[in-house]
């Protein structure tokens, strides 16, 4: 384990065991659900369900709206978006396809803020500003930076008090509406996948099955129980905030997005 | 496995039909089943598709986009709201197909709010012109719900409640600790039992994306079968862009595009726009014609204003225990304890406390805008998933003029203007809402959550062509005739001229049933006649569907 974080171009990305501070060896599926599988359950899903999920699988749509240059930015931004070191490679699900995808299309989640540009411009721009901030702060382009640069960089966005270098273009585009717009993306491509079900315990879809044990939390006959175990997030990562931090973080301004009654 | 017949062309292009309606959703498929049983030759534009539920729907948050109205439309003001999956429907059944199916009645306060206190505006009717209409839809959908409902004008509910999933629980048990009243379940359009051809709800909880089991009420599925049985013609994957004004001040029939993007005209005797609200709006701002230089109806300069969203904010916590809120309809739970306004808060109006159950992806953009959580604190946070329970409060949010729809430059793929919507919260709100999200954190507190987050959210658009007596002050009159046409309808959300706090489709759906009895009491006047007449009409329960009511459906008192 040592020697392929050691031997990682961007030093200590991998989740700590945090009683001996040692990198966790990658997992094909994290999380605290040892050997659940929702795709193992599938026969018991409806064929439309079914479909739609191998699709998701297996037809990785090919990238047509990003350069090769934005490509080579967007995969690192969306390492650090949301970040799967802990995931063995051959289970790393992926996200810049599908937003590659959604912006290709021209698919709108069915509004714009009036303060945006259109979601495609939205996301050059927001890419030419990253460059920007790592040429001024740091002289070097952002893909040079190390890891912790990199993070440090995106949270500084996150935080909506940018590094600097980017002025004019945070002026047209509100920091906050940008942050809003791409963390969503990537949340939404990447607990779409049956292996993120698998990894925080949802049990997917259940027509024409049903559920049957609907009180006290308590799983399925086919549902696994919670294994906890302890992990701390990279040294080199500054997205894991404490809870005392999480308390303290001033309220954000997005609206929520997911519809729910 | 649900099969539905699926609607069948039955007039010819330029055949003149009674009544267009356009917009098949929760009130148009009421309007329509009522219209066709009375024996009307109507035809309904729908935008969207006509579903056929075992294909077309899936157990899958990120498969069920199609579900939603997803065109462009563009978001402003102060508090901006969201739309698409947030927000409307598109496809035969509009919004009913991924609502919740919390169907709580208004209270009788709803209906005089300005005479009660000095806010907003009263309504043209009383709660008690709409009471036989909520009775006759609470059977038809049917809604599960207690015996013994104790808020508003008590009553209860026919079917039984379902058995309490954990998010329901943690209400109950929050509310119980602090000495609140709370309905052990529902009110919910959700069947407890099978009806009919209807199987009972099996707790997969994919409510929001379309209910596959065909236990949850969309009017696809409660009205729109009888509709088409009864010579109703649907046009679905029909866009309407115009509606069209003759010359004796009569509108004439509406033109729209057809799935191909080509564009017919339907002559009708009269139109009814069921659009939701804020797409019934944008047609009548674009229709604006000679005589309507700001839109069609319009010249009391109120279309398009007045727009409400109830106030949504999602309340999470997390508990040491597993809660596995993807179990269970979302909508299951709820308390109308501070509905009404209280003498010893600083703002009026109220709210209800309900239960949600976001899924994963949902979840996870809740923390984003609750904890700002991303990178490795949002795979932390989601590793939690499961401990963790959501309850929304419904705040009323109270009309005002600058909250409004208008029309933007950009087009849309058929060329018409999109929406352009201004949302501003104004001080009674703010109050509200603060008060209402720790009332409903103390409440998460009391049910034994450790943290709590919250994440601001509006919900549930109407408004926007108000309902009132004064033809300067309001777009329609009490039965949803345009004050300034006469055979110019609306029935949808949008005539609400306040919204209380309790989820608007059971009402929405209530006032299309009493539309639709108004309109065939006038038999053929509509049709040829100036004449304007407010006498009530009968309610007719025999227009009810099939099996809803009478012989073999259980009775309340
Ligand atoms: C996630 C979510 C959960 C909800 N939960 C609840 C709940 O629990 N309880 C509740 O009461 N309410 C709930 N609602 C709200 C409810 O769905 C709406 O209030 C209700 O459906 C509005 O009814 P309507 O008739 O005004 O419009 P809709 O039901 O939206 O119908 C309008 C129809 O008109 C069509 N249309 C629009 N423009 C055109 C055009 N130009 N040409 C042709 N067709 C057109 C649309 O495609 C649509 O089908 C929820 C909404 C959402 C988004
Ligand atoms: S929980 Fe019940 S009502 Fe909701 S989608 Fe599932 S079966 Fe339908």
């Amino acid at each position: 384990m040592k020697t392929d974080a050691s031997t990682s171009k961007h030093g200590d990305r991998f989740p700590l065991d945090p009683r001996n501070g040692e990198p966790l060896a990658p997992r094909a599926q994290p999380g605290y659900y040892p050997g659940f599988s929702t795709l193992s359950q599938q026969s018991f899903w409806d064929a439309a369900t079914r479909e739609v999920v191998r699709k998701r699988i297996e037809e990785i749509p090919p990238l047509r709206f990003f350069t090769p240059n934005e490509v080579r930015l967007m995969e690192i931004v969306c390492e650090h978006l949301l970040p799967q070191d802990d995931r063995d490679v051959a289970h790393r699900i992926p996200i810049l396809p599908f937003i590659d995808e959604r912006l290709h299309d021209k698919r709108t989640p069915g509004y714009r803020f009036e303060v945006m540009p259109p979601d495609g411009a939205a996301y050059r721009l927001g890419l030419q500003a990253i460059e920007q901030m790592a040429r001024t702060a740091h002289g070097r382009n952002f893909l040079d930076l190390s890891w912790r640069e990199q993070d440090v960089l995106l949270k500084s966005i996150h935080d909506a008090e940018p590094l600097p270098g980017a002025e004019e273009i945070w002026a047209r585009m509100p920091i906050h509406r940008y942050w809003g717009l791409v963390v969503q993306d990537c949340v939404e491509m990447y607990y779409a996948h049956p292996r993120a079900w698998d990894e925080i315990g949802f049990g997917g879809p259940a027509y024409p099955r049903a559920y049957m044990r609907l009180e006290r939390g308590e799983a399925e006959p086919w549902e696994v129980e919670e294994k906890r175990y302890e992990w701390r997030a990279p040294n080199d990562a500054v997205s894991d905030p404490s809870v005392e931090e999480i308390a303290a973080h001033k309220e954000h301004p997005p609206a929520g997005q997911g519809g729910t009654h | 496995m649900q099969r539905l017949e699926a609607p069948m062309r039955r007039h010819a292009p330029n055949e003149e039909v009674d009544y267009l309606i356009v917009g098949v959703g929760s009130a148009g498929g009421v309007l329509l089943q009522r219209l066709a049983r009375a024996g009307f030759r109507v035809v309904g534009l729908e935008a969207g598709p006509f579903w056929d539920t075992e294909r077309d729907w899936v157990s899958d948050e990120k498969g069920s986009h199609q579900l939603y109205w997803e065109d462009m439309r563009i978001t402003g003001g102060e508090n901006p709201l969201v739309f698409g999956a947030n927000n409307s429907g598109k496809g035969v059944g509009g919004g009913s197909v991924h609502w919740a199916a919390f169907t709580p009645r208004f209270h009788p306060s709803d209906f005089e709010v300005y005479t009660r206190d000095g806010v907003g505006v009263d309504w043209p009717i009383s709660y008690w012109d709409l009471k036989p209409y909520y009775e006759l839809l609470e059977l038809e959908m049917p809604v599960a719900g207690p015996a013994w409902y104790p808020w508003g004008d008590p009553h209860g509910y026919a079917y039984g409640a379902h058995p309490m999933g954990g998010v329901g629980n943690t209400l109950i048990r929050g509310c119980t600790k602090l000495g609140i009243p709370v309905s052990a379940g529902g009110p919910v359009a959700i069947l407890s039992g099978s009806r009919n051809d209807r199987p009972h709800c099996i707790y997969r909880g994919f409510c929001i994306q379309g209910c596959k089991v065909g236990a949850k009420a969309s009017t696809l599925i409660t009205h729109v079968p009888d509709a088409l049985r009864s010579g109703a013609e649907i046009r679905d994957c029909s866009m309407a862009n115009r509606i069209h004004l003759g010359k004796d001040n009569r509108v004439t029939g509406v033109s729209y595009f057809d799935r191909a993007g080509r564009e017919h005209f339907q002559k009708a005797k009269a139109v009814i726009v069921s659009g939701y609200a804020i797409e019934t709006p944008r047609l009548l701002l674009n229709s604006a014609c000679a005589g309507y230089e700001n839109g069609l109806a319009n010249s009391s300069d109120t279309v398009g204003r007045y727009l409400m969203a109830q106030a949504g904010t999602v309340v999470l916590g997390r508990f040491d225990e597993l809660v596995r809120m993807y179990k269970a309809p979302p909508a299951h739970a709820l308390t109308e304890e501070f509905y009404e306004t209280d003498p010893k808060r600083d703002f009026a109006r109220g709210f209800a406390i309900q239960t949600v159950g976001p899924l994963p992806i949902a979840f996870a953009k809740q923390m984003m805008a609750a904890r700002g959580s991303w990178g490795w604190g949002m795979r932390r946070q989601m590793m939690d998933y499961n401990h963790w329970a959501a309850l929304g409060l419904l705040g009323e949010i109270l009309p005002w003029p600058e909250n409004r729809v208008t029309l933007a430059e950009e087009r849309d793929q058929w060329g018409i203007p999109v929406a352009h919507i201004n949302f501003d919260l104004h001080e009674n709100d703010k109050k509200l809402i603060e008060f209402a999200r720790n009332k409903t954190e103390e409440v998460m507190r009391a049910a034994g959550a450790t943290e709590t987050a919250h994440e601001a959210r509006y919900a549930h658009l109407v408004g926007a062509a108000r309902m009132g007596e004064d033809p300067a002050k309001s777009v329609v009159d009490r039965y949803g005739r345009t004050h300034d046409i006469v055979n110019l309808f609306v029935c949808d959300g949008s005539v609400l001229p306040t919204q209380g706090s309790a989820n608007p489709g059971l009402t929405i759906q209530a006032l299309a049933a009493r539309t639709a009895d108004y309109l065939i009491s006038q038999g053929t006047t509509v049709f040829s006649s100036d004449k304007r007449d407010l006498t009530p009409p009968p309610v007719r329960r025999e227009l009810s569907p099939p099996g809803t009511h009478g012989k073999g459906v259980p009775r309340l008192g």
